[in-house]
């Protein structure tokens, strides 16, 4: 039972955590280009999920003054400041990276990491 | 597209779309949102013209020449606001210290240059989407 | 108005890249004399910077005047000021010969942009090196990347695409795995200030190990990604050889050394030398270092295509400064900083010769330089210069870097990586010397057929005799780099 509640207790790290790994395991293993891209992003959200965890709070408000003057709890605005300039981040990685497959798709006339690799050594001979 | 049903949706759609990225942009300072988060909205109606009525038309509408300008200027008003900041003693970006009116708590014109800085973040980020996504969308049909 | 200059420094950068898409319709002289100024401005800015610091002391930069436990926060130090002097200077140096060989495989609508692009990579290099702040400096790093990835696959080639496209995917997942570090220590300190950050690591780091040690392992494996640090270093032969001779000097100078620096402050002002010294990160950072520098060399003997054999070789010389990281003293960090100038110095010497001789002659093959010193007697004499450093004869900056690294490990009781540094220098003689008396004392006629240029620009040679004479002078009087680099490690605490 002990174990059920830590797991509950913190669901959202190892969630956060699970994710970064299915992503990892994306860049590394697919040969397809543009499901590499979609593995970077999967990483992304994960530390983006993890991050906006840390910063939760129990019954939090959104971190507005209130014009009233009632002292509310707040949840932690940093963290969510801050991951929105990481998904500012990589969606320009994204889409930098979706227009190089463009461009190696007109140059290689595919998106396969195996096969450019085949092209690349014909090439070379 | 050349479907009708999807071809009139969209007309509906995309004034409103756009009027409501402008009130999150407006209303950065005093509720959630700001200047991210409304660029992009305005950015994804244009994606969405783009989409329905293709990139020429939409190129009329929104021209590499106003992107570029409107990136362009985007930045500059923000690194202009920050620099008054130098300027008005004080450091890069202060605004309370350098005399900003912080105006009164919740009503449209507070905050000193918060407002002004999310509008200059709008514009950079709508505009950047488009055109993003206007320079794919091309290299692909060369 | 000195504690403005650095952050106006970072504008001038920003907006110059904003500004040269304005004079697309100008000649292209405009661009380059806006340029230089600019880069003249702020190497002096720097250059004042540096004399500041290390005569009254370090300052603080606040944006908007926020206390650093919510706002940002520049840092400027004997240290910051150094690498940024270093910087400007290595890149002012290397924009001359650029403005005359532009045109390897660039094609000309691309000439401003690539411009832009150096300005933006340079701001983003100032922005690391001064901020105080592991989340700006992710910032700084995703700009950083992206740029180099624009100049890597500027050039419109099959080959370009592939290799930039291999490394923005490593690059990011080096920047991400840093980005979870960032989340951890947050979690465990709620500052991302690398001071604040420091004093709450100590004290958590009884209550929380394993959070503290997850964030370490995360940090230093992105970063070693990102500084191709050696069994992590597949992405950077490809991209150094694919990019445009003057940005490989810049990326295999300049822009490697950049990501070490963040290592160094991660590792010397984040976590502090107990915490590492617990988790035996130094001697495995020593042997790693180790083991690629031997590699390194190795890989680069089996290279055809000379501008790939100087990337391996700068795998190699990424060991010598993890190396005297690794030793984790002020003598071995000491050496590390020196040979961040010497390697830098010696490896543009190296890509631009390699680039005059491309520019001129086209060739590439590394079998192919025979009896060409005759022909291009300036370039080549250059690069035997930065060859012999490379290999550590004396009177060249390569051998006081190679003296004191000794010298730090054996202070250090490492005397057993003396031995790698001898064998070191032997395999570079290796595969430096052949092409050198290739080039000399062979004979070859046919050269002669493929010459395609008459005459090698000014532009072009002027830059790679100055820092080919800077080998010289830092290797006769390393006194000079060591008084700046001394009271740069003074910052650090042991």
């Amino acid at each position: 039972m002990n174990l059920v509640n830590d797991i509950l207790a913190h669901v959202n790290f190892i969630g956060a955590m699970a994710l970064f790994v299915i992503g990892l395991y994306m860049v590394v293993t697919h040969s397809n280009l543009i499901k590499r891209i979609m593995g970077i992003n999967i990483m992304g959200t994960a530390i983006f999920y993890f991050f906006i965890a840390v910063g939760n709070v129990e019954d939090g408000a959104p971190p507005l003054l209130d014009p009233d003057g009632n002292a509310l709890t707040f949840i932690n605005p940093l963290p969510s400041v801050l991951i929105l300039t990481g998904i500012v981040v990589v969606v320009s990685i994204t889409v930098y990276s979706l227009s190089l497959v463009v461009r190696i798709y007109e140059t290689y006339g595919t998106i396969d990491q195996k096969e450019m690799a085949q092209i690349e050594a014909e090439d070379d001979d | 597209m050349n479907d009708i049903i999807v071809k009139s949706i969209t007309r509906l759609v995309i004034p409103f779309l756009q009027l409501y990225g402008i009130y999150i942009i407006l209303h950065g300072h005093i509720s959630p949102g700001g200047g991210f988060s409304g660029g992009a909205l305005i950015g994804s109606s244009l994606i969405l013209y783009t989409l329905v009525f293709g990139v020429d038309r939409a190129q009329k509408k929104f021209s590499h020449r106003v992107s570029e300008i409107a990136e362009s200027g985007g930045i500059l008003l923000y690194l202009f606001v920050g620099a008054l900041g130098i300027a008005l003693t004080g450091n890069f970006l202060s605004n309370k210290a350098a005399g900003f009116p912080l105006g009164e708590l919740g009503s449209l014109l507070s905050g000193g240059i918060i407002p002004v800085l999310m509008i200059g973040i709008g514009i950079k980020v709508a505009s950047t989407m488009i055109t993003l996504f206007h320079v794919l969308i091309q290299e692909e049909s060369q | 108005m000195i504690e403005q200059l650095p952050i106006i420094n970072l504008i001038l950068l920003l907006t110059t890249a904003l500004v040269i898409p304005l004079f697309k319709k100008q000649r292209f002289m405009v661009t380059l004399i806006l340029s230089f100024v600019v880069l003249f401005i702020v190497w002096l800015s720097a250059l004042y910077l540096l004399y500041h610091v290390n005569t009254t002391g370090a300052f603080y930069y606040r944006f908007g005047g926020y206390s650093p436990t919510i706002g940002l926060e520049l840092l400027i130090n004997p240290f910051s000021a150094l690498f940024t002097f270093f910087v400007i200077t290595l890149l002012m140096i290397i924009f001359i010969y650029s403005t005359a060989d532009a045109s390897d495989g660039i094609h000309e609508r691309e000439y401003g942009r690539y411009y832009i692009l150096m300005f933006i990579l340079l701001f983003a290099m100032f922005g690391i090196i001064y901020t105080n702040d592991l989340f700006n400096t992710y910032v700084f790093m995703e700009i950083l990347s992206i740029t180099t990835c624009a100049i890597i696959s500027i050039k419109r080639k099959k080959k370009n695409y592939a290799a930039a496209f291999r490394y923005v995917m490593l690059n990011e997942m080096g920047s991400l795995s840093y980005l979870f570090g960032v989340a951890l220590l947050y979690m465990v300190t709620g500052y991302t200030n690398i001071e604040l950050v420091f004093q709450g690591v100590q004290d958590v780091w009884v209550i929380y190990p394993t959070n503290i040690i997850i964030a370490a392992i995360f940090m230093i494996v992105g970063l070693g990604l990102k500084a191709a640090i050696f069994p992590l270093h597949i992405w950077l032969p490809d991209a150094h050889s694919a990019a445009p001779s003057s940005s490989s000097a810049i990326l295999s100078a300049i822009v490697v050394k950049v990501y070490l620096i963040i290592l160094v402050k991660v590792l010397f002002s984040v976590f502090g030398i107990t915490i590492i010294e617990a988790l035996h990160i130094p001697s495995l950072l020593m042997v790693i270092g180790a083991v690629g520098i031997v590699m390194g060399s190795f890989f680069a003997i089996a290279q055809h295509d000379i501008k790939r054999m100087l990337g391996y070789s700068s795998v190699a010389q990424i060991g010598y400064i993890v190396l005297g990281i690794g030793l984790a003293s002020s003598l071995g960090l000491r050496i590390a900083f020196y040979h961040v100038f010497s390697h830098g110095i010696m490896k543009s010497v190296l890509f631009l010769s390699v680039g005059a001789v491309i520019y001129q002659r086209n060739l590439r093959k590394v079998t192919a330089y025979n009896g060409i010193g005759y022909m291009m007697p300036l370039s080549i004499g250059m690069f035997t210069l930065a060859a012999l450093g490379m290999i550590g004869i004396p009177l060249t900056s390569g051998f006081i870097s190679k003296f004191n690294l000794g010298i730090a490990a054996l202070d250090g009781g490492q005397g057993i990586y003396i031995i790698i540094l001898v064998v070191s220098g032997i395999l570079n003689a290796i595969y430096y010397l052949p092409i050198i008396i290739a080039a000399f004392l062979r004979e070859n006629p046919e050269n002669q057929i493929y010459v395609s240029k008459d005459k090698v620009p000014l532009l072009m040679i002027m830059p790679i005799l100055i820092l080919g004479a800077f080998i010289v002078i830092i290797g006769v009087y390393p006194a000079i780099i060591f008084d700046l680099v001394d009271s740069a490690v003074s910052t650090f605490s042991f």
